[in-house]
């Protein structure tokens, strides 16, 4: 016990240590730091523009109407900017493997899945986090949502499930580094997908992909289902028991640990291999 | 003693795909992968005694620095044992790392973007350095590399000979026993050089650090290392003192004499004249055999010498001829 407290408290002395020196690294270059605070929101902001225009011009997608795209799309920008803060690292497992600089995370005695996310703690990533809680804070308003505690302790268990079903794609497309050395376009793929699968509703895509994003991918569950929930609209073609929302964290949950299997897998190989 | 590293009979096997030129090769080779099994270590067994500074050299592609990652606990080996300090890499990583300081001269752990001093506190967290201990260390490797001049200096800025004492100094914090170096003075000028020999040698007196050390430079591992293992394609091929080495590998001297004129018999029934240019002779023979003193002496009854100069092989020799028999 007091060895698992000595255990906790070195390794959260560490991942202050960490943090503060990532923050020290990017105010370094404020101009690079400036250039992500015009771009994102912009990003984000013709993001939804383009939601209403759709909308606006045509007709409400599949049953949703604007303010229930922009309640789905806040959800999921709030926990890609988390996820951005917390795991970007694992973006760049590649790079790692390559430069030598995985090879000095195993130098060193701590838990190797550790270093890789705790060593970047990205907080221009709270910039992505800022449009994505405005609009959704505009979407809740539009959308009539209801700021009962029992609907703000979903909300978090959401987010929380959400940001781990990101991390652990994430983590499991990093891993294929081990192997390939190669994955950075694998990464722009998965963020070009999750972009598509969470901004709009599930419902508009042909069934085999709405099984697919269910159960194969879940990200379904990042914004989607639990939307679906909130907002008391139908799931459409996969009608799934239970409440949605809570589906969420424990396949969150589930997602990271089976994450966190494939990349010790992972690097058994990179140690019998090597690069 | 008990020994620090103990290896027995490493080996170390991985997939070489071949590739075969141009697209229609590329194209092969993408659908029919032609992998061979290809030992990069084969079979390397050596036992290293604490405080011991051992030279770990051999040509480019030999199989160093797949040794030095598997002593490290980076990759795995295939087969065969390693304890360092007692414990296996593979089976306790976190124990060994603990006591282990590595360099690579090729690449540095601090971090590129802020003052030295900041790696170091990472560094002190990392391996709950406690305070005082650290304030000491540091003192002393501020003292001896002369880290004060530039602590407070972004990484970036600092010159290569800088930036190579700061990852020496940042490797000894934790206060290791075994240390680690790959080619720590790659790149290095003369006064670099020499200030991180000092220091290797300063680390091994007084703190009775074991340093194994891999290199190109030749100087290096005269002036540093008590003892050479040399390894070739993934086997050692020699292993002992360095004088014994040379005295082993190259038996050989020369003497290279220089006439007033020239002279019809030149001969000497021990010595084997390897060279002729003008005036200017040189003669091989082996120290076994003949002193140089008796050579010169003999030489001198018969030939008008004008100067002479007797020339010891010296380890680039020995190397070599390791290089070139294996």
């Amino acid at each position: 016990m007091q060895k698992m407290v000595s255990s906790i408290r070195h390794y959260v002395s560490v991942a202050a240590c960490f943090a503060r020196l990532a923050i020290q690294r990017q105010l370094e270059y404020p101009l690079f730091l400036f250039s992500w605070l015009l771009m994102i929101p912009i990003q984000y902001f013709s993001g939804i523009w383009m939601l209403k225009i759709i909308v606006d011009r045509f007709q409400p997608l599949n049953g949703w109407d604007f303010p229930e795209l922009t309640f789905l799309y806040g959800l999921g920008l709030i926990s890609h900017g988390i996820f951005v803060v917390f795991f970007i690292n694992t973006w760049h497992i590649d790079n790692m493997v390559i430069n030598g600089a995985f090879d000095r995370l195993l130098l060193r005695p701590m838990n190797v899945f550790f270093q890789l996310v705790a060593s970047y703690v990205n907080f221009i990533g709270l910039i992505d986090c800022i449009p994505g809680i405005i609009i959704f804070i505009y979407g809740c308003q539009l959308a009539g949502f209801e700021w009962t505690a029992f609907n703000i302790v979903k909300l978090l268990l959401v987010l929380l499930g959400g940001v781990f079903i990101r991390a652990a794609l994430f983590i499991s497309l990093g891993t294929i580094a081990f192997w390939t050395k190669r994955n950075a376009s694998m990464v722009s793929f998965a963020l070009a997908m999750l972009e598509r699968g969470t901004m709009y509703p599930l419902s508009i895509y042909p069934n085999v992909i709405q099984v697919l994003f269910t159960f194969l991918i879940p990200i379904g569950f990042i914004s989607f289902y639990p939307a679906v929930e909130f907002l008391g609209k139908s799931s459409g073609g996969l009608q799934l028991p239970l409440s949605l929302a809570l589906w969420t964290p424990a396949i969150g949950i589930v997602c990271f640990l089976l994450s966190q299997w494939v990349f010790r897998i992972g690097m058994k190989s990179y140690e019998s291999a090597g690069s | 003693m008990e020994a620090v590293i103990e290896v027995n009979e490493l080996v170390k096997e991985y997939m070489v795909a071949k590739k075969e030129s141009g697209l229609r090769g590329a194209l092969k080779s993408l659908l029919f992968p032609e992998k061979t099994k290809v030992k990069g270590v084969d079979g390397i067994s050596f036992s290293i005694a604490p405080g011991e500074i051992v030279g770990y050299i051999g040509p480019n592609g030999a199989g160093k620095s797949t040794t030095i990652k598997m002593l490290t606990g980076i990759l795995h080996p295939t087969s065969g044992s390693i304890k360092v300090c007692g414990i296996s890499p593979q089976a306790d990583r976190k124990a060994v790392v603990r006591k282990l300081g590595v360099v690579f001269g090729q690449r540095t752990q601090l971090y590129w973007d802020l003052r030295l001093g900041e790696s170091f506190e990472l560094l002190r967290r990392i391996y709950q350095i406690d305070k005082t201990t650290y304030e000491e260390n540091l003192a002393v490797l501020s003292d001896v590399l002369k880290l004060n001049e530039f602590i407070d200096t972004p990484v970036r800025q600092l010159s290569l000979g800088q930036r190579m004492r700061g990852d020496l100094a940042a490797a000894m914090l934790h206060s290791p026993e075994v240390l680690f170096l790959d080619e720590p003075t790659i790149g290095l000028d003369a006064d670099a050089k020499h200030a991180i020999r000092d220091f290797i040698k300063e680390m091994n007196r007084n703190r009775g650090v074991t340093v194994i050390l891999t290199t190109h430079d030749l100087d290096d591992v005269e002036q540093l290392c008590s003892r050479l293992v040399v390894v070739n394609h993934g086997k050692v091929v020699e292993d002992g003192p360095i004088e014994s080495l040379i005295h082993k590998l190259t038996p050989h001297r020369l003497l290279v004499v220089e006439l007033q004129h020239p002279c019809d018999d030149l001969s000497h029934p021990a010595a084997e004249i390897i060279k002729r240019d003008g005036l200017k002779i040189w003669y091989q023979f082996e120290k076994q055999r003949m002193t140089a003193a008796e050579l010169i002496s003999d030489l001198s009854q018969k030939l008008p010498i004008q100067d002479l100069s007797v020339k010891e092989p010296d380890i680039e020799d020995a190397i070599r001829e390791v290089y070139k028999t294996t």
